[in-house]
């Protein structure tokens, strides 16, 4: 196919979805959904595409698949509401925007912070999609790269970087938290010999500590009783005002948005993880990149669009081995491959040759997505802010009601409740000892991916741990690791103390 | 005046009974729900979505799939099938997995309590990596015999139709695998791509896109049957092992069951739309597109095989340490 006929299939793609009311209907509606579900904390963007599959069955392709991906980026946007507003994350891969985006809502900040993550969110996706469309066969092969050795190291710099950024004083804290949750990721039956460990004999146990009670529990609890005791106060929202950031604003960070798309896409075509990591991956590098880390966390702009740029990048990133291999690149997306299944489309690496125009249909229906996604997100952004003028006294419990219902919502599980309160009692008082609380629900959600990929690749090598060396790609991520965990050690700062003061001296 | 009262009685009563005769008679005269226990856009819900659709059009009812999920080897959904009246109107959407609810402790029976509609399955395939030097089966068991474990095939994790599978083959071949369990299909085939794993044994169906693209390179059936897959025939393992006859098929079993004690009528009744439904063209059609058998066994013959599955499954992952009931105590025979 010549760049002609694909350009023109993708614009015939556009005028398809554009020239039909229904489907743009159906694109607005399932983004706002997509909204409401990534805002509202437990349900998340898996669980929306799992619904909308069922109910877009009858559908043709076409318009079942807008609304599939509709939804999809709006409940990973959506995610970055409760984080800059209440400071409780709507999704797991929004837990990197409450760093920067609730300080900024509590300098009255929040509509800004709103626009730029919209902002952030639609520049994401719509790099992901030209991605989808150029880098397919080139990103395919390298994730084909990633075995067990690969995905194990990757899921351990996820949490050791989460514990790096996040905490307040000291990297070790950030990491203990991190190994906490990365302890109870093991609870369960073991995925691969199905062996119980520190299931205590609890049959509601065996399945393993479910990740939405433990990211409600851990995030809104302690929101609530910080609340609560009135030491703490909801952001305000003195100034609505302009919520699309000036061009200038977007034209100086460039650099961020192109560099954390970049994370988001790699990280995305990587099969089995998915935006949350991207999110952390991108806040840290940009974090350890910049000129000036300290006003990282302070509600920096930076901070805002490097987390949310990459998580909705990471979609686009995610449909790569989906559409080239048939291997979904994320949770969200592998609900998406059964609904293409139900559809009759087998994505694979035969797809390019059976329907050659489908990527194009999906990067058409991308475009679109992100562009109904900001509609709504701008239109959305000064009225959402307006419910942070609802007093405490009576938006905090509502919260916590929307807490219960959210952990207990996805399982129908009670049990879940019975997790999500000790964990939530846990994290308080290890926030109040300046534990950060995001490396622990990030080890819960990676320490499964770890876990198992450690296990399994000690397996294959039976028992050898050379091939973290010998392999080039598990070796480049070993150096990293090291070079996190060195460059953050006491006696390493002092010595680059020292080294910069006499490089500046001679 | 008390005449015309006892008339009107009557009348009644004869009215009410007729009406009573004529509920149970016209089964259905609502609408019947399928109580799916996997997850919506699985094989198992693609399948029943299909055929539920086509005995809806001639049992004249809507027959709703809701799919509710959870606990171990599908329990939750069946224990929710189980617990509606057995009148027909619940059916439960199942698969082979389903015999391991027991000796997995989330079902306390056995499995025998469901009369089993079998729509299909895709047989097992096993597979290499293409740049393998195995160029047929049994080059590749002549070398697993050289070096006994010393080659790695994946498939996803103990005790899944696929691992029963690999062992049935070990055990009619004599020769060893060094096993590294995935947690689905996809993940182990994307392990036999990357070259983590050089043998993989899934299903035709999951293997489908692969195989056509020369990703992976089929070399047996684990059927007694050569499997033609486009231009290509895939042979059968049993042609050079003759022996794997001891163990093999085990194959998957895709369909629906009704309670068993639901009244015979009822059941004669969704035999004959479940037998009208199979051979309807989309069902057909589907069977082709995805390598999918298209089997449409019911009654006796069906029941048999979920006997012999719920066997071999219950005591295979006992003496893999994997299961928490013994079988034994359910009342499982051994295989």
């Amino acid at each position: 196919m010549t760049v002609f006929q694909a350009l023109v299939s993708f614009f015939g793609y556009l005028g398809t979805i554009l020239s039909s009311p229904t489907t743009l209907l159906l694109l607005f509606g399932s983004t706002i959904l997509g909204i409401i579900f990534g805002a509202l904390p437990g349900l998340t963007a898996t669980l929306g595409v799992a619904l909308l599959t069922t109910l877009t069955y009858s559908l043709d392709t076409g318009p079942a698949l807008v609304s599939l991906l509709g939804i999809y980026v709006g409940a990973v946007y959506g995610g970055s509401y409760g984080s800059i507003m209440i400071n409780i994350p709507g999704t797991a891969a929004a837990a990197a925007t409450a760093l920067d985006g609730y300080p900024k809502a509590l300098r009255g900040e929040a509509g800004v912070a709103i626009g730029l993550t919209t902002t952030a969110s639609f520049l994401g996706t719509i790099v992901g999609m030209l991605f989808v469309v150029v880098f397919t066969p080139i990103i395919s092969f390298l994730a084909l790269q990633f075995t067990s050795f690969e995905f194990f190291l990757l899921a351990f710099f996820g949490i050791l970087i989460s514990g790096s950024i996040s905490t307040p004083d000291l990297v070790q804290k950030g990491w203990i938290a991190g190994f906490f949750g990365l302890f109870l990721a093991v609870v369960g039956r073991d995925p691969l010999q199905f062996y119980p460990r520190f299931t205590l004999g609890l049959p509601q146990l065996e399945g393993g500590i479910e990740v939405v009670p433990v990211l409600i529990g851990a995030f809104g609890i302690p929101q609530i009783i910080q609340v609560l005791k009135d030491r703490f106060v909801t952001a305000k929202a003195q100034q609505v005002g302009r919520v699309i950031p000036s061009w200038n604003k977007i034209m100086h960070n460039i650099p961020h948005i192109i560099r954390s798309a970049l994370i988001g896409v790699g990280i995305g075509a990587v099969p089995g993880i998915g935006e949350d990591i991207a999110a952390w991956v991108s806040y840290g590098t940009a974090k350890n990149t910049s000129k000036h880390p300290e006003i990282y966390g302070t509600g920096c702009d930076e901070g805002i669009i490097a987390s949310e740029t990459a998580n909705n990048a990471c979609i686009g990133g995610a449909m790569i081995p989906l559409l080239s291999l048939g291997i979904p690149g994320s949770p969200p997306a592998a609900m998406l491959l059964g609904a293409l299944l139900l559809h009759g489309i087998a994505p694979g690496p035969m797809l390019h040759v059976e329907q050659p125009t489908f990527v194009f249909q999906v990067s058409a229906i991308l475009l679109m997505a992100s562009a109904a996604m900001y509609i709504c997100g701008i239109l959305l952004a000064p009225q959402v802010v307006k419910l942070l003028r609802v007093p405490p006294a009576l938006f905090m419990p509502i919260v916590a009601v929307l807490c219960l219902i959210g952990s207990y919502a996805l399982g129908l599980k009670i049990f879940n409740l019975y997790l999500m309160v000790p964990i939530g009692i846990i994290a308080y008082y290890m926030g109040e000892l300046g534990y950060p609380i995001p490396p622990l629900v990030i080890g819960v959600i990676l320490g499964t991916m770890a876990d198992e990929n450690l296990r399994r690749a000690l397996m294959v090598s039976q028992g050898s741990f050379l091939p973290f060396v010998t392999r080039p790609v598990a070796l480049i991520l070993l150096i990293v690791i090291l070079l996190t965990v060195i460059t953050s050690t006491s006696t390493f700062k002092t010595f680059k103390a020292k080294w910069t003061a006499k490089r500046s001296r001679s | 005046m008390k005449k015309v009262m006892l008339l009107g009685m009557i009348a009644m009563v004869l009215i009410t009974g007729m009406m009573f005769a004529r509920g149970q008679e016209e089964y259905p005269s609502r609408d019947i729900t399928n109580i799916l226990v996997w997850a919506a856009g699985g094989g198992t819900d693609l399948a029943n979505r299909l055929v539920m659709a086509e005995m809806a059009k001639i049992l004249k009812v809507n027959i709703n799939v809701v799919n509710v999920t959870g606990g171990v080897g599908g329990s939750v959904g069946m224990l929710e099938a189980y617990s509606k009246p057995a009148d027909g109107y619940t059916l439960c959407g199942l698969s082979e997995s389903i015999v391991t609810a027991g000796v997995q402790g989330g079902w306390d029976k056995r499995v025998n309590v469901w009369d089993y509609f079998i729509i299909g399955g895709s047989p097992d395939v096993l597979s290499v990596s293409p740049n393998a030097p195995y160029k047929n089966l049994k080059e590749l068991v002549d070398a697993m015999k050289a070096n006994p474990k010393g080659i790695k095939a994946g498939a996803s994790a103990s005790g899944s139709i696929h691992h029963l599978n690999l062992l049935a083959f070990e055990k009619g071949t004599g020769a060893q695998f060094n096993f590294i369990p995935y947690t689905g299909s996809a993940p182990a085939q994307n392990a036999a791509m990357t070259g983590e794993v050089t043998v993989v044994i899934t299903s035709v169906q999951e293997q489908s896109e692969l195989l056509k693209a020369g990703k992976l390179r089929p070399l047996a059936m684990l059927t007694p049957d050569p499997f033609k897959f486009g231009d290509i025939t895939i042979p059968s393992a049993f042609a050079d092992y003759p022996d794997l006859a001891k163990y093999l098929p085990l194959e998957q079993q895709i369909g629906f069951g009704i309670r068993r004690d639901a009244p015979e009528p009822v059941k004669a009744k969704l035999r004959e739309a479940f037998k009208q439904a199979i051979k309807a063209e989309a069902v057909q059609k589907f069977g082709r597109d995805r390598f999918f058998t298209i089997k449409g066994i019911y009654g006796d013959e069906a029941n048999k095989i979920f006997d012999k599955l719920e066997s071999v499954f219950s005591w295979t992952l006992w003496e893999l340490g994997a299961a928490k009931v013994d079988p034994a105590k359910l009342g499982i025979p051994k295989p």
